[in-house]
């Protein structure tokens, strides 16, 4: 039985993966905008209230409501990835937006005097500069993306907590189920954080 | 090589450079003088064309800008910072860039620097990288902004006999800076600066 929570590892894996690479791409665009003062009240308000209401509610919205609003049925899987990504990318925004506001105005400057183009000023020397200071940052959104994923089992999904969950109403006993989630949940923290501390530690200071 | 023609630069209503006319030529080492806030850099940034402004800017050739803080990348290690603007914005190859981002680090004696970065560099060390940056770019024009407010004495010397260099080479420079001695020994023409008119030249 042990096994078959254990299983539920690769599933909550996929929901964090996508949750992360979503919320990165929604948040970069959005920190890149926020940054150049473009559409501030907007994204303001966006981060407000994705910070503001629980995930669980934002969850349900998207898989309740949203295939109604459009007429389309999505399955449980999209609308995890929306609803995780979307949340993930207002506390990523501001991380990402708060390592630019880190780097020197003297590389924007740098930049320009030698002529080079906007693209590749943001690509190759902005923001390698302001991720260096906000991976651990990231890190732990994605440390808490993967607990957060939990919520996905009140659609049904069988993430490692769905499949605790089942074990626990077969057997009559919830000791060693939930344990066994804990200790899945732990699994993929703990390597998170030990890459981050490895990053830390191997980082040279700018 | 460059002349300016009523040249105004405001920030907010308040005239930094007022009503400036300049003409240099060829192989000149222009020393800019004046006090702080007199508006020597925002001179040195509008002939690079980092501001806007009004009035007329022409110059010859690109010109180079080396930075009072150097700005070097510091996530890049010395060869790559040297190397970058010119593949990417004069297209040059791989290759020729580092031909002559080696030959202009064995010149200035810190081609055993080349893997490291910025910040295992001198003061001294990180304003050569510099000016290597900018001359990598082929430029015709070098403007320097307070090139000795980080150095001690003893490399003040070697920054005098560089600008030489390059002005026997053809190169037209302007240097801005408060250091009279420093001024006298490198310039060919000194000007002045006091809240943003030039006084004589």
């Amino acid at each position: 039985m042990e096994i078959y929570i254990l299983q539920g590892i690769w599933v909550t894996l996929q929901y964090t993966l996508v949750a992360f690479l979503g919320g990165s791409i929604i948040g970069t665009t959005l920190a890149f905008l926020k940054y150049n003062h473009k559409a501030v009240w907007l994204i303001n308000a966006y981060i407000s209230f994705m910070r503001g209401t629980p995930l669980l509610v934002q969850l349900t919205l998207v898989y309740f409501v949203l295939p109604s609003l459009l007429g389309v049925s999505i399955s449980v899987f999209v609308a995890g990835a929306i609803a995780f990504s979307v949340n993930s990318s207002a506390y990523i925004a501001e991380i990402i937006r708060a390592g630019l506001n880190n780097v020197d105005r003297g590389q924007f400057e740098a930049s320009q005097a030698l002529g080079i183009s906007k693209f590749h000023m943001w690509k190759d020397i902005i923001f390698p500069q302001a991720l260096r200071t906000i991976m651990p940052a990231l890190i732990n959104e994605a440390i808490t993306l993967v607990k957060e994923t939990a919520l996905i089992s009140t659609l049904g999904e069988q993430d490692i907590m769905r499949r605790a969950q089942l074990v626990s109403a077969e057997q009559y006993t919830y000791l060693q189920p939930l344990l066994t989630a804990a200790a899945s949940y732990y699994l993929l923290t703990f390597l998170l954080e030990q890459m981050s501390k490895f990053y830390d530690y191997h980082r040279k200071p700018l | 090589m460059i002349t300016i023609e009523n040249l105004c630069k405001k920030f907010d209503n308040q005239i930094i450079l007022h009503n400036i006319h300049l003409e240099i030529k060829q192989s000149e080492v222009v020393g800019l003088i004046g006090s702080s806030g007199s508006g020597k850099t925002t001179l040195l940034r509008c002939i690079h064309g980092l501001e806007t402004n009004e009035g007329l800017i022409q110059r010859r050739g690109r010109t180079g800008f080396i930075f009072q803080q150097f700005h070097l990348f510091p996530h890049m290690n010395v060869l790559d910072n040297i190397i970058y603007a010119p593949i990417k914005t004069l297209k040059q190859s791989k290759a020729k860039a580092i031909a002559t981002a080696q030959a202009l680090l064995v010149r200035m004696g810190l081609w055993e620097k080349h893997l490291c970065t910025p910040q295992q560099l001198s003061g001294g060390q990180k304003q050569r990288v510099a000016i290597i940056r900018a001359l990598a770019m082929d430029p015709s024009i070098l403007l320097l902004d307070e090139p000795t407010s980080a150095l001690d004495p003893m490399l003040v010397q070697e920054v005098i006999t560089l600008v030489h260099e390059l002005k026997n080479e053809g190169l037209t420079i302007i240097i801005a800076s408060h250091d009279h001695v420093f001024l006298k020994q490198v310039a060919t023409r000194i000007i002045f600066l006091e809240n943003g008119k030039l006084l004589s030249t």
